[in-house]
């Protein structure tokens, strides 16, 4: 069996790890060879750590162009650009998040992202509210559920979770901050809020987006060694993200005897249970975390309770050997079906690309209306600056004096503003 | 009891032997009515024999890794046409073996599979035998996994984990028409004459419902997945044997902890020992180094080289051959440490 798993890189973070241990794992079954093939032109097919593996390789995308799957698999919105440019019997499409979600209303990849969900193709995903939503979206394809595994050799579950009687709670707080929706700051600014004693470890590889914040510890990148090392160092795993896919940290921390504070986000219902092994917290009620912080770091039986059943959680969670089993017996059954008809979908793609045309007609208008009345107002702004008066009145704008003076004539100044317009 | 309960044996607890019959017995209509009856995994056939209780099917296939307990099965189940198999259900080849050999059965079979898919390394083999059987060939397969996330316990013998999540993945892979079922357990009472003479009880009892929690999940696919009934089992338990097991483990447990105890008292004695060795250790080396430079001293008063030294050595080598002792004065010694 042939397969190659389309990715834009080796980046080694969420969903490329998880194709990765797919495509690890899946090597090593007598009869299957994996290709990673990278999509990006500017990205080498440079690839150390799995030089063991004999069935396991990495291309470019000019190279794939070469070969022949039996499956090719996009994992990534944009790796479906490239998919059917490869040669394969079958094409399949594994769907870690609802992408378009990644981006903001106004953000053409929106659209983008949105619109490969309409492609004729057979669906794999990682969580069970992500097969729930293609089912409705689209009926007529199949779609297999592969749940993320566990690397147990590294997250291996403790036997006990470590007791925290006396010392302030550990909170830990994990994410990306360069992404709106992970909500970094926001956790941070809860754990701040916090009255009773904590000490709170910020994991960020990217310290410039994290900015100034409130934290005791601010480490990272960390290897994924180093993560679990960490974890087992932690009481709670703090996450307050409004956008996720199978939500794999707080699993990570259950393994090593933390608990969580999670918002109720897509993801948690596989394994998170309010009151028995995590706490489930409001959107966007800082607040209301601190104080559930609060409660964890008052009632240390409460905590202890939530991580051992955080524990008993993590035991029965799959490992990648079970998990690529599953995605191993989902590619078989791809591979054996008729592919999907070419009109698959075409009806749907066409509607959220009609959809998809009004929304940026509608964008484009409002910002044309916006060029337009900014127009009025730069031909005397530029004739103002062509003065030697008008320079002054402009650079005495910015003055705080001329600021505080001008303030009470907001009213007259907005109705010449209004006049112009 | 046997160890974590992997093989039924005849002093398995009764509950446990019962949960494992229970489930034949659900097969066991489909399986008496086609005549053909394939076992994979079929262990030491107790529960079977036991679900069958008189009865027979015409022609049985009897799988197991293990070829004694294939040998054991036959002999507990004694029926006139049954073929035994020593296969791996992970490898193509055996499974092809199989495959054969249950193709050769004379009416379509109906293949029992319990309790074995989360011992095996790799499931798949199984599962896409099994499918492409119920699919192509008319075999109805009913198979079992057990609920493990409910139980936290790392069982040395399951490669796998199994629970709601798990089996959902499971079932989505298995032909669209299909049966699921939980196995849920029971618990209860009754009462019995004072003469305790065998009498048989007939009961009604409420399962499913909020809170109920599934020991096992069982999928039967194939044409005759639909012929499956839910069914109840309860059998006495066995108290005297229970409360034997559970002495012996305590008494077990005790004995350990006491070994356990008593290493570590040896252990802390042969830290004792080792400590007060290394202290004389120390004391003896501070001692050899006060006499080594006394004797030093002494030889640079004689005139000689320093005893250990290159020169002395080359000085008792050369003696040997007649040349004179060197005549250099040595440097001073160190003092001892």
């Amino acid at each position: 069996m042939r397969v190659a798993f389309l990715v834009n890189d080796l980046q080694l973070s969420g969903g490329v790890g998880v194709v990765v241990q797919h495509a690890r794992q899946l090597s090593t079954l007598a009869g299957w060879d994996v290709t990673l093939v990278l999509v990006r032109d500017e990205e080498g097919p440079s690839w150390h750590g799995y030089e063991h593996l004999p069935h396991l390789h990495v291309r470019s995308r000019e190279q794939a162009h070469s070969e022949h799957y039996d499956i090719a698999v996009a994992t990534w919105w944009e790796t479906t650009f490239t998919l059917f440019e490869l040669e394969a019997d079958r094409y399949a499409y594994f769907v870690q998040s609802l992408e378009d979600r990644f981006y903001r209303h106004d953000e053409a990849e929106r659209l983008g992202a949105a619109l490969t969900l309409d492609l004729p193709v057979s669906f794999i995903t990682e969580a069970s509210w992500i097969r729930a939503t293609l089912a409705g979206l689209r009926p007529d394809a199949r779609c297999y559920l592969v749940r993320n595994g566990i690397d147990k050799d590294v997250f291996s579950a403790l036997e006990q979770p470590p007791l925290n009687t006396d010392d302030p709670l550990r909170v830990l707080i994990e994410g990306s901050p360069g992404s709106w929706f992970k909500h970094v700051h926001g956790a941070i600014h809860a754990a701040a809020a916090m009255r009773e004693p904590h000490h709170v470890t910020v994991v960020c590889g990217d310290r410039k987006a994290l900015g100034d914040v409130v934290a005791d510890e601010i480490v990272g990148p960390l290897s994924h060694r180093e993560m679990a090392a960490l974890y087992e160092r932690s009481d709670v795993v703090l996450k307050l993200s409004s956008v996720e896919g199978m939500f794999g940290p707080p699993l990570e921390g259950f393994h090593r005897g933390a608990t969580c504070v999670v918002t109720p986000v897509t993801g948690h219902e596989e394994y998170v249970e309010h009151g028995w092994n995590g706490m489930l917290t409001d959107w966007d009620d800082l607040r209301g975390t601190a104080r559930q912080l609060d409660l964890l770091a008052r009632d240390r039986e409460l905590l202890h309770f939530l991580r051992t059943n955080a524990l008993e959680t993590a035991r029965a969670w799959p490992s990648w050997q079970q998990a690529s089993q599953f995605m191993a017996a989902a590619l078989l059954r791809i591979r054996r079906e008729p592919p999907p008809a070419a009109g698959a979908g075409a009806a749907r793609l066409l509607a959220d690309l009609r959809s998809g045309i009004e929304v940026y007609g509608g964008h484009l208008h409002e910002r044309m209306d916006y060029a337009r009345r900014a127009t009025r107002f730069e031909r005397p702004l530029a004739q103002l600056r062509e003065r030697r008066s008008g320079r002054v009145l402009l650079a005495a704008k910015g003055n705080r004096v001329v600021k505080i003076v001008a303030y009470p004539l907001r009213p007259l100044t907005g109705r010449a503003r209004r006049l112009l317009s | 009891m046997s160890d974590w309960q992997e093989r039924i044996t005849h002093e398995t607890a009764p509950a446990i032997r019962a949960e494992h019959e229970l489930r034949y017995r659900l097969a066991a209509p489909i399986i008496l009515a086609g005549g053909s009856w394939a076992d994979l995994g079929c262990g030491n056939g107790l529960a079977a024999a036991a679900a069958l209780g008189d009865a027979r099917p015409a022609h049985a296939l009897l799988v197991d890794v293990e070829e004694d307990a294939v040998a054991r099965a036959a002999q507990e189940l004694a029926i006139a046409d049954a073929k035994m198999i020593a296969a791996d259900l992970t490898d193509p080849a055996e499974l092809r073996q199989v495959r054969d050999a249950l193709l050769a059965l004379p009416a379509e079979p109906v293949v029992s599979c319990f309790e074995v898919v989360e011992h095996l390394s790799s499931f798949v083999p199984l599962l896409e035998f099994s499918v492409e059987l119920a699919r192509d060939q008319g075999v109805t397969f009913v198979i079992s996994v057990p609920n493990d996330a409910f139980w936290s316990i790392n069982n040395p013998h399951h490669r796998t984990s199994w629970g709601e999540g798990a089996f959902e993945e499971l079932q989505q892979l298995l032909p669209a028409e299909h049966t699921l079922m939980r196995q849920v357990a029971l618990s209860g009472s009754a009462m019995v004459g004072w003469s305790a003479a065998p009498e048989v009880h007939e009961l009604a009892v409420r399962v499913g419902g909020d809170g109920m929690v599934a020991t096992h999940f069982i999928a039967a696919f194939g044409p005759r997945h639909g012929e499956l009934r839910a069914a109840a089992l309860a059998v006495q338990a066995d108290m005297a044997e229970q409360r034997r097991w559970e002495r012996e483990r305590e008494s077990n447990a005790a004995i350990a902890q006491a070994m356990v105890g008593e290493q570590g008292a040896v252990l802390r004695a042969q830290e004792a020992t080792i400590a007060k060795q290394t202290r004389e250790l120390r004391e003896q080396t501070a001692q050899f180094d006060g006499w080594r430079t006394y004797i030093h001293e002494l030889e640079r008063e004689l005139g000689r080289p320093l005893a250990g030294s290159a020169e002395a050595m080359a000085a008792e080598a050369g003696g040997s051959a007649g040349e004179p002792p060197t005549q250099q004065p040595p440097p001073p010694a160190e003092p001892p440490a």
